[in-house]
């Protein structure tokens, strides 16, 4: 048997836990550069007026007018929680899928002369109680059929957050409750098209003829249908394949017409792309930069552009990846704009350890790698970005992401620890309150 | 014919070794009975998912011998035993008390069990 477990409204809930006076109101979480909605607890979203993913700035009136808090996204903070949460899980099997920041398959298999449900009500009731964050457990014999569990457990009020697909009338029950554009693996051009021939729900999706779903929906939706009668045929992948791209663009905080401002922001990318490389012991063989105007504006002219420079030889050594990305900006760089967004991605990536040298070039005898592992070691100790390259310059503040709202990042930073005090106040950095 | 050496395969120690004397020779005698540096984390955490640190802010907690930005080191993971100091929430707000006998979470819910009091003397 297998367990999908799943945060509730994760994003909102970290912020809760250290905010024991936000319990029970409306919570949301914005975007990067505080940009749209990104997540809502079920409070701010039995609030209708509000919708998801509209730009701020638009509805932030009626944010205030119903007293809804909003965060800047912590990344920083719902990372570690979710760390824990993994952790957690790690003590109830061997084998733990994390499938995203918010979810984890769970392999259950060979536990025998347990009560499945109970084993499932004590995940959910030891990780609130570690953490703090309220989550729901679905149990089924494939991993289709327990993401769908773990949607009854959370739907129907009476599961209490724990639902296990363990016999036949459970199944069908669970399969005729699921809207087909709500199935795992089903897509939206698929959903209408099931809809069209008479399928409403995942029930009678199965009803269907294998040979039809195989020459319709490819192998995999012959996968979903197997899955959905309780055949597994997703693999457990406990060990992430190593990424093919590493890439990041963000919007700038402010529009920045100058190329200077620009090669920061470049800068500061490549340095935290060739982190990951460098965490999962890889080299990349291409850079490319790209940048763009806001073509949300009606009164800026718009420009576009990107490159890709090819290194001599695979790297994942900052200040080369640096020099080749300037090289690639300072080429597809026009004045005159007022510039949104510039956005760096490495590709062409192996494995450090096969990187080949060739007639003109031999990989460097490692002479900046002492110094990169130094880089890495501080800025490990001290914080992001402690030490950086020159290049990244040290007025960030001008073209860094708005994060106004951001919480402390109270599980990482010792200056940003969970201030308690009798006053009942929230401190200065405790933002959130309209 | 020339030949070429890769380098030395030695490894670099970092560190000073008290098991072996370069000057002398001879071995310490602590050799046998080296241990590894008392480690905080290892002492004072026992559950790391569940542990969390808090900063008290002010002199409200006197009673407790907690004192103005002193640093809480509370476990989650522990029971509400009879007497255990907690880190409380009552109407959203943050309380530290002692559990009473018979405690029930209505009136308070635990956030939880404060197992050291982090305080700078200087």
């Amino acid at each position: 048997m297998i367990a999908l477990v799943d945060c509730n409204s994760f994003y909102a809930c970290c912020e809760q836990v250290f905010r024991p006076d936000l319990l029970g109101k409306p919570v949301v979480v914005l975007s990067n550069n505080d940009g749209c909605i990104i997540a809502a607890n079920k409070e701010a979203k039995t609030i209708t007026e509000i919708p998801m993913y509209e730009p701020v700035f638009k509805i932030k009136d009626k944010l205030i007018s119903h007293k809804v808090n909003f965060f800047s996204s912590n990344y920083t903070l719902y990372g570690e929680m979710s760390q824990r949460v993994m952790n957690i899980l790690g003590t109830f099997s061997p084998n733990v899928e994390v499938y995203s920041i918010d979810e984890a398959f769970v392999d259950l298999s060979g536990m025998k002369n347990i009560s499945l449900k109970k084993y499932g009500h004590e995940i959910k009731d030891t990780i609130f109680k570690n953490t703090g964050l309220p989550v729901g457990v679905g149990i089924a014999s494939s991993k289709g059929l327990a993401k769908l569990a773990n949607k009854m457990s959370k739907k129907i009020a009476e599961n209490d957050h724990v639902f296990v697909i363990d016999s036949e009338e459970k199944r069908i029950e669970a399969l005729e409750w699921c809207k087909i554009g709500d199935v795992w693996g089903i897509g939206r051009k698929h959903a209408e098209r099931l809809k069209n021939i008479g399928v409403y729900n995942a029930l009678q999706f199965t009803e269907l003829p294998l040979q039809w779903v195989r020459k319709e929906m490819t192998v995999v939706g012959e996968r979903t249908w197997r899955e959905l009668k309780g055949e597994p045929c997703n693999e457990f992948v406990t060990q992430p394949p190593p990424k093919k791209g590493i890439g990041t663009a963000k919007s700038f905080g402010v529009k920045l017409p100058d190329l200077e401002r620009i090669e920061e922001a470049c800068a500061y990318y490549i340095s935290e792309v060739s982190e990951v490389l460098r965490a999962q012991k890889s080299c990349a063989t291409y850079v490319q930069v790209f940048i763009v105007t806001n073509y949300h504006s009606n009164v800026d002219k718009q420009y576009s552009n990107s490159r890709t420079v090819t290194m001599d030889i695979p790297t994942n050594d900052t200040f080369k990846l640096i020099a080749a990305a300037r090289k690639a900006l300072v080429e597809i760089y026009k004045p005159g704009y007022r510039y949104k967004k510039v956005g760096v991605n490495l590709t062409g990536i192996i494995p450090q350890d096969y990187v080949q040298g060739n007639l003109f070039h031999q990989p460097s005898k490692l002479n900046n790698k002492k110094l990169i592992e130094t880089f890495d070691a501080i800025n490990r100790k001290f914080g992001k970005a402690t030490i950086s390259s020159g290049l990244v310059g040290t007025r960030v503040i001008e073209w860094e992401l708005i994060k106004k709202e951001r919480s402390p990042r109270y599980t990482t930073q010792w200056r940003e620890l969970l201030k308690i005090n009798s006053k009942h106040l929230p401190n200065p950095l405790q933002k959130g309150n309209c | 014919m020339e030949t070429f050496t890769s380098g030395k395969l030695t490894k670099v120690k970092s560190r000073h070794e008290p098991s072996v004397s370069k000057q002398t020779g001879f071995a310490s005698p602590a050799t046998h009975y080296l241990e590894p540096t008392i480690d905080l984390n290892q002492e004072l955490v026992v559950n790391r998912d569940a542990t969390f640190f808090v900063r008290v802010d002010g002199d409200a907690f006197k009673e407790h011998n907690i004192l103005n930005k002193d640093v809480l080191i509370i476990d989650r993971s522990l029971s509400r035993s009879f007497d255990a100091l907690a880190l409380m929430v009552q109407d959203g707000q943050f309380k530290i008390r002692r559990i009473p006998f018979g405690f029930s979470e209505e009136e308070f819910t635990v956030w939880g069990i404060i197992t050291y009091i982090i305080h700078y003397a200087r």
